[in-house]
């Protein structure tokens, strides 16, 4: 209790970690809707591991003297600029290449993960220097968050978040029914790339947040669950970012209680959430509303 | 130019990637009429009738849209080619027919949803709101989405394939549906099917697409000798 109270207190010493990973796990569910809804799964595990070569490559590009932003000293700004970079340049030549049916989807995510994990690796070897920031990534540790960063993910994630709720609309609609959607006027493209713009720019600064096992795991698992529990779409929306910010602050909890890191303690608490979902709905089938 | 005219195709040519599938198609569709798009799997239809939804541009040729403006559309897919995972109500589903009319950051308005409910009454499936798209029949989700195309206040109401793959019973009950819309709501109906049984006799126009050509008539000169066949066919079946 008196832990619990501790990280509640406004003068935390992790506060902007706990606040970041709030973040994430209210947003990034709203995200992880589409993922699921639009059977994209697979792209959901390739993108965090793009974004990650991104970072790698920056951390290397800096070690050889080269810097995307020379006039910003940080390192995360840095590595954000790898990291988007590389990720929306993989989601638009994916989207492409899914809207013109070159090859199959698995296929191209599949060579997409492998590429990117190897990418990843192997920048980090060339670069020693870079190796133990990519390691803490990789494993999810939320410890420093300076508080320009804070602000700017909260600026960020709060203008995808509005985009979210204000186009919901349009997002469902294309998403749903293409052929509709062009019926009633909407342009299916344009909200295509604005959406693909969307999930590139949360899982670039969700992979410097959190890492990459952690951001797949609460762009995917948050929905999966709701999926299964709730009925109609707006439900499953609020039930979705709710499990999501839930499971961060418990995870943040018991993490900082039992001194593990925060980012798999997230994804482990989601998992069992699903697992007992799932027994739930198993237990207690939805009856059909007659 | 004609003030009943809702739809004419003039010289047009229609296909995919600049390859065309049918070509010099001409014909006009007046305000009103009940027209049928019929042929063979593969022929084209659903092409033709993407394209007059302008879901798909024509490779050749015009398409204008009665006298002064784009005509408001009420779309009917084929309810096999929606995605079961999207956890949608019945209700949720037709207020998409409102989109089109709803502006971005605003809340749905209560004259949508009054306009929501009354589309499910008018397809008699009001009670079936809150049940989940996905765990409806074949033939209720048919109403569902005759109802999602009401909600758009279409002038033209495009269905297609609305009856294949439920049983004869919703066939018919689906067949009555739309005959009463199209009296009721006076819409110009356009229909994709290639079920010959299922097309009325009293229809206005019929389209029958074959062996890459367009035949245009009613319905009596184009069917009899295809229903003639097609008995001809059975018996020699049961013989």
């Amino acid at each position: 209790m008196e832990q619990l109270l501790e990280i509640l207190s406004p003068h935390f010493l992790l506060r902007n970690s706990l606040y970041a990973g709030l973040i994430v796990g209210f947003v990034c569910p709203q995200v992880g809707i589409f993922f699921v809804l639009r059977r994209m799964v697979l792209l959901g595990i390739a993108l965090p591991q793009v974004s990650n070569a991104g970072i790698t490559f920056a951390f290397l590009l800096c070690t050889i003297g080269f810097h995307f932003l020379p006039h910003m000293e940080s390192e995360k700004f840095m590595a954000l600029t790898g990291s988007v970079f590389f990720t929306l340049i993989a989601i638009f030549i994916l989207a492409i290449l899914e809207r013109r049916r070159k090859g199959f989807t698995e296929n191209r995510i599949g060579f997409t993960y492998s590429i990117a994990g190897a990418a990843s690796i192997l920048f980090v070897s060339w670069n020693p220097y870079g190796q133990t920031e990519v390691l803490s990534l990789l494993k999810g540790e939320i410890v420093s968050v300076p508080d320009i960063y804070l602000w700017l993910m909260i600026a960020i994630y709060g203008t995808i978040f509005l985009c979210l709720i204000g186009f919901h609309r349009s997002f469902v609609i294309v998403s749903y029914d293409a052929d509709m959607a062009i019926t009633i006027g909407k342009k299916v493209v344009l909200w295509d790339i604005l959406l693909y713009l969307i999930i590139g720019v949360v899982i670039s600064f969700g992979v410097m947040t959190v890492g990459p096992v952690v951001i797949f795991g609460f762009l995917l698992i948050p929905a999966i669950t709701a999926r299964m529990i709730t009925r109609g779409i707006l439900p499953f929306c609020i039930v979705s970012s709710a499990i999501g910010t839930a499971a961060s602050f418990l995870g943040f909890y018991i993490s900082y209680r039992f001194d593990l890191p925060t980012g798999p303690t997230d994804v482990a608490l989601l998992s069992v959430i699903l697992l007992v979902s799932f027994l739930g709905k198993t237990v207690f089938p939805w009856k059909k509303i007659s | 130019m004609n003030a009943d005219l809702c739809i004419a195709l003039k010289d047009v040519s229609i296909g995919y990637h600049g390859h065309p599938i049918l070509t010099d198609i001409d014909f006009s569709l007046k305000t009103g009429e009940f027209t049928v798009l019929f042929g063979p799997n593969g022929c084209g239809k659903t092409t033709l009738f993407k394209t007059i939804l302008r879901i798909i541009p024509p490779l050749h040729g015009t398409i204008t849209y009665g006298n002064t403006h784009y005509p408001r559309f009420g779309y009917v897919p084929q309810r096999q080619t929606l995605d079961e995972i999207y956890p949608f109500t019945a209700g949720e589903v037709v207020l998409m027919g409102t989109f089109g009319q709803t502006k971005p950051f605003c809340p749905t308005p209560e004259i949508n949803r009054t306009w929501v409910d009354q589309c499910l009454k008018d397809v008699g499936m009001l009670e079936m709101k809150r049940q989940l798209f996905s765990e409806l029949s074949g033939g209720q989700k048919q109403r569902i989405l005759i109802a999602r195309a009401l909600a758009t206040r279409p002038t033209i109401l495009l269905l297609d394939e609305p009856i294949t793959g439920v049983d004869i019973i919703a066939q018919r009950k689906i067949m009555e549906l739309i005959a009463l819309l199209h009296k009721k709501h006076e819409l110009t109906i356009v229909m994709v099917t290639h079920e010959i049984h299922s097309i009325p006799r009293w229809i206005n126009k019929l389209i029958w697409i074959n062996n890459n050509k367009v035949l245009i008539g009613n319905s009596r000169d184009i069917l009899a000798p295809l229903i003639t066949e097609e008995a001809s066919f059975q018996g020699a079946l049961w013989h």
